[in-house]
């Protein structure tokens, strides 16, 4: 098991996490979804060390990591945004974290070229991130997450500003380079393309709370409760 | 100062952020008497002055005159300045193995140049024509503690005239440059 999440409960003041549970296994890609406002992104943010929670664990590599720095944990996120550094061309965003990991620029210099060959973008690395496209801008930030070999990869809706094609470009190659990297992924979403393409594993929130996990086609052919079956079938 | 107020969130911090305005708002003949009061006749001002560090009538007088008067410009400049950089920034540089201190350092000040840059312009600005605290808590003494808008004020009081021009002109000058080195510097950040 690479992430155990266990009775995870966090308070925004006027928002809750109530006691969220999730495993993952090492290269599972697991799907978040769940009305807006039902807890996704906090869960997210909360694993990768941006909040910290009032009771409950978080393990990673059977490694408490609770209440551990930002940094320390090896955990990288992609945001529907991107955060790219506008002050950095691509080459330096993605070199960023690796940078601090690597010493020997010629291996981080390898490392770059390797990533942004798999995810198409080698002839974009003397570009700033203001030139670029919506597409382009989101595989430069998967690289940048990617390229430092995180335990666990965190993305908080990575396509959902995108359009359909680009989006269906963006499944094919994150699912090549989180399998190259060997990655485990938490994914957030409202897209159910992006569950039914890349997923082995789902979770369903609702106001704070894990309400069904499994398997996608056990999600959408056996809904827990009516809540899971309507948002299954009105999407 | 700035910085803290833009990214941290503790109670009482509305009344910090006010204190922090207050010498923009607060009468300034009121607010130099204070700085005079302070630093003379209170036991801060005398426990200052036991250790040596004399603050009336000096020339660190108008040191101190100067940073009470540009200091709340430059807070609010560089509080306006990081809270319009999205704290994601720093979050996503952490993420990827930097520290809170590295990820200010390789992020947020390049990312906040141009108000840091603005701050300082502003500030120097401030300073240069600071002139009430400067004769209360320095005293504006002929060639001793005498600042330009001090020359300035000294040369009409003994109807040289042309001196105060001069002096004014210098002003103007160095408030034009300060300006225009502003606006080259930022166009081309």
């Amino acid at each position: 098991m690479i992430l155990e999440i266990e009775n995870l409960c966090v308070d925004l003041g006027e928002f809750k996490l109530n006691g969220v549970s999730l495993k993952a296994d090492r290269g599972d890609y697991i799907v978040i979804i769940g009305p807006t406002g039902s807890g996704k992104s906090i869960v997210l943010e909360t694993v990768a060390g941006f909040y910290k929670p009032i009771r409950g664990k978080i393990r990673l590599e059977g490694r408490d990591i609770t209440f551990l720095p930002i940094e320390k944990r090896n955990v990288s996120i992609v945001y529907q945004d991107r955060a790219l550094f506008p002050h950095m061309s691509v080459f330096e965003n993605i070199a960023y974290g690796l940078k601090k990991k690597e010493r020997n620029s010629s291996i981080v210099r390898e490392e770059v070229r390797k990533i942004a060959k798999i995810l198409g973008i080698s002839h974009l690395l003397h570009r700033k991130p203001d030139t670029l496209s919506g597409g382009e801008q989101q595989r430069v930030a998967i690289a940048r997450a990617l390229v430092v070999k995180p335990k666990l990869l965190l993305m908080d809706e990575p396509f959902s500003a995108l359009d359909v094609k680009t989006r269906e470009n963006l499944r094919k190659l994150v699912k090549k380079a989180v399998k190259k990297y060997d990655t485990t992924v938490l994914h957030v979403t409202h897209d159910f393309e992006d569950v039914f393409s890349l997923a082995n594993e789902v979770a369903v929130m609702k106001d704070g709370e894990i309400v069904q996990t499994g398997r996608p086609e056990e999600i959408f052919s056996r809904p827990l409760n009516d809540f899971v079956a309507d948002f299954v079938d009105g999407d | 100062m700035g910085y803290a107020m833009a990214r941290f969130h503790f109670p009482g911090k509305s009344v910090i952020k006010s204190l922090m305005d207050l010498p923009i708002a607060f009468p300034e003949l009121v607010l130099r008497l204070c700085l005079l009061l302070l630093f003379g006749q209170t036991p801060v001002g005398k426990a200052m002055e036991e250790a040596g560090i004399r603050v009336v009538f000096t020339k660190l007088g108008i040191v101190v005159a100067q940073i009470f008067t540009a200091l709340p410009y430059a807070a609010r400049i560089l509080y306006s300045t990081f809270e319009s950089v999205n704290p994601r920034y720093e979050l996503v540089s952490r993420s990827l193995g930097y520290g809170e201190f590295e990820s200010f350092k390789n992020v947020t000040i390049p990312l906040a140049r141009n108000g840091l840059f603005a701050s300082t312009v502003i500030t120097f600005a401030r300073s240069m024509g600071a002139f009430g605290a400067v004769l209360i808590l320095a005293g504006g003494s002929y060639m001793n503690t005498e600042t330009l808008p001090i020359t300035l004020y000294l040369n009409i009081s003994y109807g040289n005239i042309g001196m105060a021009i001069t002096s004014g002109i210098v002003l103007v000058v160095l408030a034009f440059l300060a300006i225009l080195v502003f606006e080259k510097v930022e166009g081309g950040l």
